[in-house]
């Protein structure tokens, strides 16, 4: 797993300032962002956030407003798409319906005037890449949707260039197809071993895949980290709503020792993990969030001299069994509604009775807090 | 800078239809204040033409021309919108396409045939007078179907009948196809679907199509001359009469007084419907 | 839209309203073909079917010679209008703000025949005084004919004519093109010449087609313009009408105007025949895709 270090040389992609602007609506404000050659990066972000306009901007179909796209250390920003070394997949409708699978793969080395035998070597060898072996002859439209994706792939492989784009390219998959299509794209990857960069608002479709995330919203990088850290220790508040199901307070942060934080919420003090850069940030506005998987329920308050579990008071809701996991839903003093998770219909939880009188608790040390 | 190139090619239709079209069109205003030579006109500026035109005989028939323009518009929308609100309704809709090339049909055969058969059509031993005797109906032969104000208005009628069924089909596009079902599903009526519902959406399309009907109506010098009884004319007639004898500050003050009108009409059209929203089918 | 339960005789009803208006309209075109095959010619008292006058229009001068002339104005305005056609539809894809373009491509439709003909036949005539004045200042013979009244002026003419039907056919096909196809081309390595020559052109071609058929279709019935801004050669139209309005038509007219009719009617109809065809086909296809067992 790559940890997003810069192995020597000019990464392979790399923005500076980037950002564009139709007319009043600024699409994308200055992105500074750098990724590593071989590395399988996600743009992840809610629909219309700006992260399909970055990647079209990496590839050229955008022209940017300011800043500039740097593929492999050289300025790019003013070539078209053909005149770039990165190659797209798209959404959907893409490959071209007058042309059979062979062609459609064959299509850019036909550009750039290969001799045909060697074209029909390395379609075939494309083919069997991506799964679809015989398939040559087929029309566009006898190829279900996951085919056609394929066959994209194939065709945007071909060309050997360092860098792959990918537009949301499972999003008109059905759910379980898309599942085994994200497993089948990262041992793609690392198969052919080039960047591949990849734009979804799906995020357990980002975690399947990527090395590393950048979550991309309202026109802004929020942050960028490994998968696990982006999970499990977001440094952003918007990062912590956005990845997994957390709740998070808003409070004042009052002190820091010793890695932990001490911040006031709703007249209550709470113990968090102070990352980075929390001392500076005493005595103003944070958020605390925490996993709703790592809180847990208690008919009465834990044995608070334990170190570390924090805890709230509230009436117990209902409970929504959904397979994998149960949901408990509980009303917090203030009147707002929480969610706790537990795995399966985990019957060491409870049975509560609704109104019944509960504790949520949490370790501080699976608590963030968050300067911005 | 071969995209710069390629990126002006694309503007050649504005300014082509800039040079030959809108700047033509704006010119008649200016050339119809000049006055009148033997053989051609010189700058002036007068308002000789308009005087000339306004207290003319033919004004009065011109002023005739226009209320049968309006029946013949009239009729058209009866007869043709239904139609457009029945494809739209009814036909499945890959079909509808082929509906509207049965349309494109009698559009594509020349309007001089048209019109022309149309003689031997409505006269005295025309078709229609045949066959009316043969059958009983009548005993002696219509003469007013032919060389009168009926027969232009059949002949407009017959031209341009197809344009509001094209016209009223776009106007129906921006009619979404569920909202028969939706005025079925709370008790409406037909004809109060059609007029509560149907007839706004479709306003402005109509609107657009009605004056297109009625501009050409006005300006097509051929139906009054060939169907029209004598001193029939319309605008287009007068005009193109003009030309032939060499008046051209005359000629040109009938196009720009027509070329203003159907400005204005548009302009009101498109303050009362947004006109607009016509084209959004199309993009 | 066709719910089960809108009574049959409604769509019947309907059907064959819509059909009856059809029919209606084309009368006189029939009628023309009526008379076409009557050996007596028109009016006459009895009737003879024959194929005489069809024969022998190619016998009359003046009417094959009329013929040519309006083919080639044909050809050239198609030459001409499609690719600006094309570049216009291209422009209204590209652009923001759009009303502008397509108000100024539509207007010409709005303003009558003759109007527009007499405003470009006295600019024309204006034009040709500036540029013989122009030609004896330069000594550049050559422009002093350019805008003469003959085949430039005309051709110019029916270009603004054909130019809005022209447009709305185009955007119309290029409705049904997915833009994605373009850039995935140029992802490829394609130029934009290449991809819109390679994958965009072929899909929209039969489209183009259409139009150029239409244009082709409507130069030949088109009467005031060209008449207007030929100058001096007779096109189809001009022969018909001034044999209409003063000698009475000949029987090679009727049968002249059968033929361009029929030729008319044979484009629109094998369009129509075409494109059922086509979805049937399409139709076919998809059901064979939708079995289970085809995919992944």
């Amino acid at each position: 797993m790559m940890s997003g270090a810069v192995d020597g040389g000019a990464p392979a992609v790399e923005t500076v300032g980037i950002g564009k602007n139709y007319g009043p609506v600024q699409a994308l404000k200055s992105v500074d962002l750098k990724i590593a050659s071989g590395e399988y990066f996600v743009l992840l972000g809610p629909s219309g956030g700006g992260k399909t306009t970055l990647l079209r901007l990496i590839g050229g179909f955008i022209r940017p407003t300011s800043g500039k796209v740097m593929l492999n250390g050289q300025d790019v920003s003013h070539l078209p798409p053909d005149k770039r070394s990165t190659s797209m997949v798209f959404q959907s409708y893409a490959l071209f319906p007058h042309m059979n699978v062979e062609q459609n793969v064959g299509y850019g080395l036909k550009l750039r005037k290969r001799p045909r035998d060697e074209i029909a070597a390395e379609v075939e060898a494309m083919l069997e890449l991506v799964g679809l072996s015989g398939y040559g002859e087929r029309r566009t439209f006898e190829l279900s949707g996951g085919q056609q994706q394929r066959v994209q792939l194939a065709r945007a492989l071909i060309l050997r260039s360092d860098i792959l784009l990918l537009d949301e390219p499972l999003a008109a998959l059905d759910a379980q197809l898309r599942k085994d299509m994200c497993v089948e794209l990262k041992h793609l990857q690392e198969k052919v071993g080039i960047t591949f960069i990849h734009v979804t608002h799906n995020q357990e479709e980002a975690m399947a895949v990527a090395d590393r995330i950048a979550v991309v919203a309202s026109g802004e990088l929020v942050e960028t980290a490994g998968v696990r850290e982006i999970y499990e220790r977001p440094a952003r508040r918007f990062t912590a709503g956005f990845v997994g199901e957390r709740i998070i307070f808003d409070g004042v942060l009052r002190s820091v020792s010793d890695g932990v934080a001490n911040v006031s919420v709703d007249g209550r003090m709470i113990a968090a993990t102070a990352g980075d850069g929390a001392s500076s940030a005493i005595g103003k506005p944070v958020s605390v969030s925490v996993r709703s998987e790592c809180l847990k329920l208690f008919g009465e308050a834990p044995q608070a001299s334990e170190a570390g579990w924090q805890h709230l008071e509230g009436f117990y809701v209902e409970s929504t069994y959904l397979g994998l996991t149960t949901r408990h839903t509980v009303r917090l003093a203030s009147g707002r509604e929480i969610g706790v998770r537990t795995v399966g219909g985990d019957e060491a939880v409870g049975p509560f009775a609704r109104d019944a009188a509960v504790h949520v608790a949490w370790q501080a040390h699976d608590a963030m807090v968050h300067t911005a | 800078m071969q995209a710069r190139m390629a990126g002006a090619a694309l503007y050649a239709a504005p300014v082509f239809l800039f040079l030959f079209f809108l700047i033509p069109s704006l010119l008649t205003i200016v050339w119809s204040f000049f006055s009148r030579t033997m053989f051609w006109m010189e700058p002036d500026f007068t308002l000789f033409a308009y005087v000339n035109f306004f207290t003319s005989a033919r004004f009065e028939n011109f002023l005739w021309s226009i209320a049968h323009s309006s029946i013949s518009v009239a009729i058209c929308f009866v007869l043709g919108f239904p139609i457009a609100v029945f494809v739209r309704r009814y036909v499945p809709q890959v079909a509808q396409h082929r509906v509207i090339l049965l349309f494109i049909l009698p559009f594509m055969v020349s309007e001089v045939i048209r019109t022309f058969m149309l003689r031997p059509v409505l006269g005295r031993n025309g078709l229609i007078n045949t066959v009316l005797q043969d059958v009983g109906l009548t005993s002696e032969p219509i003469t007013s179907l032919l060389f009168s104000p009926t027969g232009v208005i059949i002949g407009e009628v017959l031209s341009f009948l197809p344009f509001i069924v094209f016209a009223g089909f776009l106007a129906m596009e921006a009619v979404p196809k569920y909202i028969f079902e939706v005025c079925q599903d709370l008790g409406a009526s037909r004809w109060r679907t059609f007029v509560d519902v149907i007839l706004p959406l479709a306003a402005p399309g109509i609107f657009a199509g009605s004056v297109f009907i009625l501009v050409n109506g006005l300006g097509v010098a051929l139906i009054p001359s060939i169907l029209g009884g004598p001193g029939a004319v319309n605008a287009g007639l007068i005009a193109t009469q003009a030309i032939i004898a060499l008046d051209f500050p005359l000629a040109m003050a009938i196009s720009a007084i027509m070329i203003f009108t159907l400005l204005g009409l548009l302009w009101i059209g498109h303050r009362l419907f947004d006109l607009t929203r016509t084209l959004e089918p199309l993009s | 839209m066709q719910d089960d339960y809108t009574s049959p005789w409604v769509i019947r009803f309907g059907w064959i309203y819509l059909l009856a208006i059809v029919a209606a309209l084309m009368v006189p075109v029939f009628y023309n073909f009526y008379i076409s095959f009557n050996e007596y010619g028109f009016g006459a008292a009895n009737y003879k079917a024959t194929f005489d006058w069809y024969i022998t229009v190619f016998e009359d001068r003046l009417l094959v010679n009329a013929f040519v002339w309006t083919l080639g104005l044909a050809v050239m305005t198609v030459l001409i209008v499609i690719p600006m056609g094309l570049s216009a539809a291209k422009l209204f894809k590209q652009l923001t703000n759009k009303v502008w373009l397509v108000a100024l491509m539509l207007l010409p439709l709005f303003v009558p025949a003759d109007i527009f003909a007499s405003a470009l036949l006295v600019f024309f005539k204006n034009l040709n005084g500036m540029f013989t004045w122009l030609s004896e200042m330069t000594g550049l013979g050559f422009l002093s004919t350019w805008f003469e009244l003959g085949v430039t002026t005309a051709v110019i003419g029916l270009v603004v004519y054909t130019l809005p039907y022209v447009f709305i056919v185009i955007l119309i096909t290029m409705g049904r093109y997915h833009p994605e196809q373009t850039e995935a081309a140029r992802s490829c390595g394609a130029t934009a010449w290449q991809a819109f020559w390679q994958v965009e052109f072929p899909q929209i071609r039969a489209g183009i087609f259409s139009a150029c058929a239409f244009v082709v279709i409507l130069t030949f019935n088109e009467y005031t313009r060209t008449s207007m801004l030929k100058g001096g050669f007779d096109t189809f139209t001009t022969v018909l009408v001034s044999q209409m309005l003063n000698t009475g038509m000949s029987e090679q007219s009727y049968a002249m105007g059968g033929i361009v009719s029929a030729v008319a009617i044979v484009i629109i109809g094998s369009i129509i025949i075409i494109t059922l065809v086509q979805q049937e086909q399409m139709a076919r296809r998809e059901r064979a895709v939708a079995e289970p067992g085809s995919g992944q």
